[in-house]
């Protein structure tokens, strides 16, 4: 009751010509920016930050923030349409929405993806709006034990990820690990793998990996198609979902919804994480999950949702506790810092204009994605009418231009190039590049909460068990990881 | 545009103050600009990430060089290694051609001192210019058994009870430097946790998973607001002024070793011709005389010190600071 009043008079701040403009231009750019493969939210974010300065405090929180989860709508465009991820959340989104674009069902999967978005942002903004102060006073006490269990879990679940060979999808995890490892290590503060380089001091960094691996290694693949005459796309038939596909979605989207929200609460968690861990539980859950890589809309509708509901997620510590969980959220926290406002555990009582000014401009905001989306998707599809000639230079000079802006830093394009030609070897060796990059992404962070809890501990490992909360994730690792061995048999001849 | 400045410049002469006391900032300006410079716009390079707390004080700080100098200036976040990648790039790869700018954090000192391998030295960056400080300060929990206890009582309970008293850290700086210091001259041992910065740190305290935490005022401010948060005190030499119940960990440990802050200066690289450097140099005190642009650092938490704002040779004054980390660097067996 309390919250729908607060929610009201959020509306009534956000319902000016002003504010509504500034969330529709938002929407835009991070539509635009999540379509365009390699330019993230994070590098738009921050070159608009100058911009909301002369806005005023809600109008650019307004702004910063649909660009943030706009770029959730658009990051999977072109993951179905080209097989490269606008986003790094949207790297799952490739194994079955291209599939499904081969089958000439493009038109389905941007469907799917664009009305999963759209519920599962509105579910973590309705959470959020009823639940933010209960949920951040549950999320502050989670700690670097529930921490490391939750990536423990999160690792376990990108087992189910592989396809293919088991000893090879292990190996590429393990490569993910050490790539992770590259920069200063986070605990003593020295150099690893450095080589005496200081480009390598910051590690690899994580666009350069993705836009690398998926982008520059799909425009090699595309080029030596072509040289040897192969067709290019299929046709595109129906442009909307049928019936079977959303009998087939539904749960794979509330599911979504529910775990991308939990995600995004965490620290380190976040979109890129739920879209893996969504994948994974949709594979693990279906009847079917010989489907899953050919094309199965449960692939697409699962991760997409899973991202949008981690950003609704992940405003929850921002907004109720002051303590931003990513790097955009660090950027939304910097935003507000310049304006004068540092949010902290006080923020929506005292400045409950600005708190739920952000709330209700979220669900306007959804809205305007959704309206934006739906139309685009017939025009996305016909992109793939566009030769390739053309299209794969431009595709290539925005991986460049994306790669590049993110830190303003030469390295990183060569970052980008040695893993394009590295995918591209180990594509044709039968390697799966998807769980070298949850690895690489989970590494760090399972790393650091390992060694926190272990310095934290008087009793060692043992703090891992003594914690209800890290136990429990951690017997949810161990049992599904038995699954995993029983399933082998009663699937019998699958993979060795 | 040349009208308002007009005005602007018109308006500070008669409103007089602290503007017009020390010498019109407009006339000094138009008095230093070089006949070709600027004709592109100025890169202030920030190395660490959008948002953060040196990122909030360079784009505040441009707002108002652009305000008074009619100059564009671009805020460029090149970032990674917490610092590394970007100290050596104004170090060792851009132009001394008075366009790009560094807003540096006195982080730089430790990097070049312990991380750079001979590749720069922190003297290929000139210091033209101080903006603020921010003073690393303690905060403890108002729950549990350290509830309620001064820093004095909570080292000695480091003391009596070894390894027992979570602190927050940050690896390989000052978060951690402090905690060294304190641990060798009151024989107390701490359980260090590392995170990767004061807000991680903070959020530990009030979930109950550190005892202490470590930060800046603007990390914390929500949170001793809110109750959540105590006070415990300031690594400065003397008290804030907008928390004057805190003390500052020299006299409640009775030393004067335990400075640690965070201070922000604009750099050029070395060899950034002498007249830009002045009309560059010029164009950030001009913005560092504006009431407005105090206030903003003032809300954020930063403060001003004496010494380094009324400095007459900056690189002098810095250096004297950068000198002291390094004899602590060499007292701890880093550096030989």
């Amino acid at each position: 009751m309390d919250a729908l009043g607060s929610l009201g008079a959020g509306f009534a701040v956000i319902l000016t010509a002003q504010n509504l403009y500034l969330c529709l231009l938002g929407s835009l750019i991070g539509t635009l920016v999540g379509v365009l493969p390699g330019v993230g939210p994070l590098a738009a974010m921050a070159l608009l930050l100058p911009v909301t300065f002369t806005l005023t405090p809600v109008g650019g929180m307004v702004m910063l923030a649909s660009i943030f989860y706009g770029a959730m709508y658009g990051g999977s465009t072109t993951s179905v349409l080209l097989n490269i991820p606008g986003e790094a959340a949207s790297v799952v989104t490739c194994i079955d929405g291209h599939q499904m674009a081969r089958q000439g069902r493009a038109g389905a999967a941007l469907g799917i993806a664009a009305i999963g978005s759209f519920i599962a942002g509105t579910l973590g903004i309705v959470l959020l709006t009823f639940f933010a102060p209960a949920i951040s006073a549950a999320a502050i006490r989670f700690g670097p034990p529930e921490n490391f269990s939750l990536m423990v879990l999160g690792l376990v679940c990108t087992l189910y990820m592989i396809t293919g060979s088991p000893v090879k999808g292990a190996l590429m995890i393990a490569l993910g690990f050490l790539g992770a490892a590259v920069g200063i290590d986070v605990v003593n503060g020295r150099e690893r793998f450095t080589f005496g380089f200081v480009n390598l001091t910051g590690g690899l960094d994580l666009l350069a990996v993705v836009i690398g691996l998926f982008g520059v290694t799909e425009i090699l693949a595309n080029v030596e198609q072509i040289a040897r005459g192969a067709p290019l796309a299929g046709r595109i038939r129906n442009l909307w979902p049928t019936l079977a596909d959303w009998r087939a979605s539904w749960r794979p989207i509330l599911r979504g919804s529910g775990l991308g929200f939990i995600l995004g609460l965490v620290p380190g968690g976040g979109p890129v994480t739920a879209s893996f861990m969504s994948y994974a539980l949709e594979k693990r859950l279906s009847d079917t999950p010989e489907r899953f890589g050919k094309g199965a809309v449960e692939g697409v509708a699962g991760p997409e949702s899973a991202n949008n509901a981690a950003v609704a997620g992940s405003m929850i510590p921002i907004l109720s506790l002051g303590i931003p969980g990513n790097p955009v959220t660090a950027l939304l926290l910097g935003a507000l810092i310049i304006h004068g406002i540092q949010p902290g555990p006080l923020f929506m009582t005292q400045r409950p204009d600005l708190f739920w000014g952000i709330v209700a401009s979220m669900y306007v905001g959804n809205i305007f994605l959704l309206v934006l989306n739906l139309p685009l998707v017939g025009l996305w599809a016909q992109l793939l009418r566009v030769p390739y000639y053309i299209l794969f230079p431009v595709v290539l000079l925005l991986c460049v231009v994306g790669t590049y802006s993110a830190n303003k830093n030469v390295f990183d394009l060569w970052v980008m190039l040695g893993f394009g030609i590295a995918g591209h070897v180990l594509r044709k060796l039968e390697y799966d590049l998807a769980p070298f990059v949850i690895a690489f992404v989970l590494a760090p962070l399972m790393e650091q909460s390992l060694r926190q809890s272990l310095v934290m501990s008087p009793d060692g490992a043992m703090i891992l068990l003594q914690r209800p909360v890290a136990a429990l994730l951690l017997a949810a690792s161990a049992l599904l990881v038995a699954l995993m061995f029983r399933r082998k048999p009663i699937n019998g001849g699958g993979s060795p | 545009m040349n009208r308002t400045a007009l005005v602007l410049a018109l308006l500070a002469a008669l409103w007089g103050g602290p503007a017009a006391a020390q010498s019109d900032p407009k006339a000094e300006l138009a008095r230093l600009k070089p006949k070709d410079f600027p004709t592109q716009p100025i890169e202030f390079t920030v190395v660490y990430p959008a948002g953060g707390g040196m990122d909030v004080a360079a784009r505040l700080l441009a707002k108002y060089v652009e305000k008074w100098s009619g100059d564009r200036i671009i805020v460029n976040n090149r970032t990674g290694g917490a610092g590394m990648v970007g100290h050596a790039y104004l170090a060792t790869q851009a132009k001394p051609d008075g366009y790009t700018a560094g807003a540096l954090a006195n982080l730089v000192w430790g990097d070049a001192m312990l991380r750079a391998q001979g590749r720069w030295a922190y003297t290929d960056l000139e210091p033209i210019a101080y903006l603020n400080t921010d003073a690393l300060t303690w905060v403890g929990p108002t729950e549990g058994p350290y509830k309620g206890m001064s820093v004095k009582e909570i080292v000695q309970a480091a003391k009596d009870k070894p390894g027992t008293i979570r602190v927050a850290t940050v690896p390989g700086s000052m978060w951690e430097y402090i905690v060294e210091q304190i641990e060798a001259s009151s024989g107390a041992k701490f359980l260090r946790v590392p995170f990767q910065g004061g807000g991680a740190g903070i959020a530990a305290l009030v979930g109950g998973n550190v005892d202490v935490a470590q930060g800046f005022y603007s990390e914390f401010r929500g949170y001793l607001d809110a109750n959540k948060a105590a006070p415990l005190a300031v690594a400065a030499t003397s008290r804030m002024d907008f928390l004057k119940d805190m003390p500052t960990f020299n006299e409640a440990l009775g030393s004067d070793q335990y400075t640690w802050q965070v201070i922000r200066f604009v750099v050029v690289p070395k060899g950034t011709p002498a007249d830009r450097k002045a009309y560059l140099a010029a164009a950030v005190r001009a913005a560092m005389q504006d009431p407005e642009l105090i206030a903003e650092y003032q809300k954020t938490g930063a403060f001003f010190d004496p010494k380094l704002a009324k400095s007459t040779d900056l690189p002098k004054d810095l250096g004297e600071y950068a000198e002291r980390e390094r004899a602590f660097y060499v007292q701890t067996g880093r550096l030989k």
